[in-house]
């Protein structure tokens, strides 16, 4: 779980960093027709895309996550800033509970008597 | 295990919901065998990058089956690994005093029947806690 948790971020963040240098690439193309660039790192983006696939699926099954959770976690790394933006809120909303439930709980009281 | 038992545990492949999910990854991963054909005919026209293209969307379309059979295997057999989180730490099950009965042993003598029946809403609202909480966190169907 904590090893599943650690890949989903670095990819997270690896796979974000370089669809935004994709963006700025892209859109420089305005002024730069250079397309050589453009298809390296859109290459290298695709290629990241796969492993950050592989990596954040097993996550929301571990963390069993709904379908609209799943959909965006799995579609953050098509979307500019997305991974960063989804990445957050699921930290949040699922991983930190879920890592907490997973550590040892103090006793439940038990019925009164 | 029965037939059944086994086809009811299979039932929820065709609520309508589960239809509309399996229609749509049927039809995504289409979209993504055709976008790999058509990357596949671009490649072969010339356009070098497409070549990448040509084996990532036929990857991607085997990642949406293996998905969905992966989906549909949790729902059938949860996996065991979630089961220590899933126990919220509550105890099974949480007698609960007859209304107005005898009092629990090792209760102090003399405690008037008011107490009796605030323990036994306690003990109902623990009961109920538990009941409200058994399964939460399994992934029942698509939420």
């Amino acid at each position: 779980m904590r090893l599943n948790v650690a890949l989903y971020r670095v990819m997270a963040y690896v796979t974000g960093v370089v669809l935004i240098v994709l963006c700025v690439l892209a859109i420089m193309q305005i002024w730069v027709a250079d397309a050589a660039a453009v298809n390296a790192v859109g290459t290298i983006h695709g290629a990241l895309y796969i492993v950050y696939l592989l990596v954040s699926f097993p996550l929301t099954r571990r963390l069993r996550l709904g379908p609209k959770p799943t959909v965006a976690v799995l579609l953050a790394g098509t979307i500019p800033v997305m991974t960063f933006i989804v990445e957050r809120h699921i930290s949040h909303r699922y991983i930190e509970p879920a890592l907490a439930a997973a550590t040892p709980r103090p006793p439940v009281p038990e019925p009164r008597s | 295990m029965s037939g059944t038992q086994e086809a009811s545990r299979w039932g929820f492949l065709i609520t309508p919901k589960w239809l509309g999910w399996t229609a749509f990854v049927i039809a995504a991963t289409a979209g993504m065998l055709w976008l790999g054909d058509w990357q596949m005919h671009r490649a072969m026209a010339g356009n070098a990058l497409s070549w990448a293209y040509t084996f990532e969307w036929p990857l991607f379309a085997i990642f949406a089956v293996v998905f969905w059979v992966k989906t549909i295997r949790d729902e059938v057999h949860p996996p065991a690994e979630a089961e220590p989180a899933d126990g919220v730490g509550l105890p099974g099950g949480i007698p609960v005093p007859p209304p107005g009965g005898r009092r629990p042993p090792g209760g102090e003598a003399g405690e008037g029947d008011a107490e009796d029946e605030e323990l036994a809403a306690y003990n109902a609202y623990l009961a109920r806690l538990t009941r409200e909480v058994k399964g939460h966190g399994r992934w029942h169907g698509l939420r």
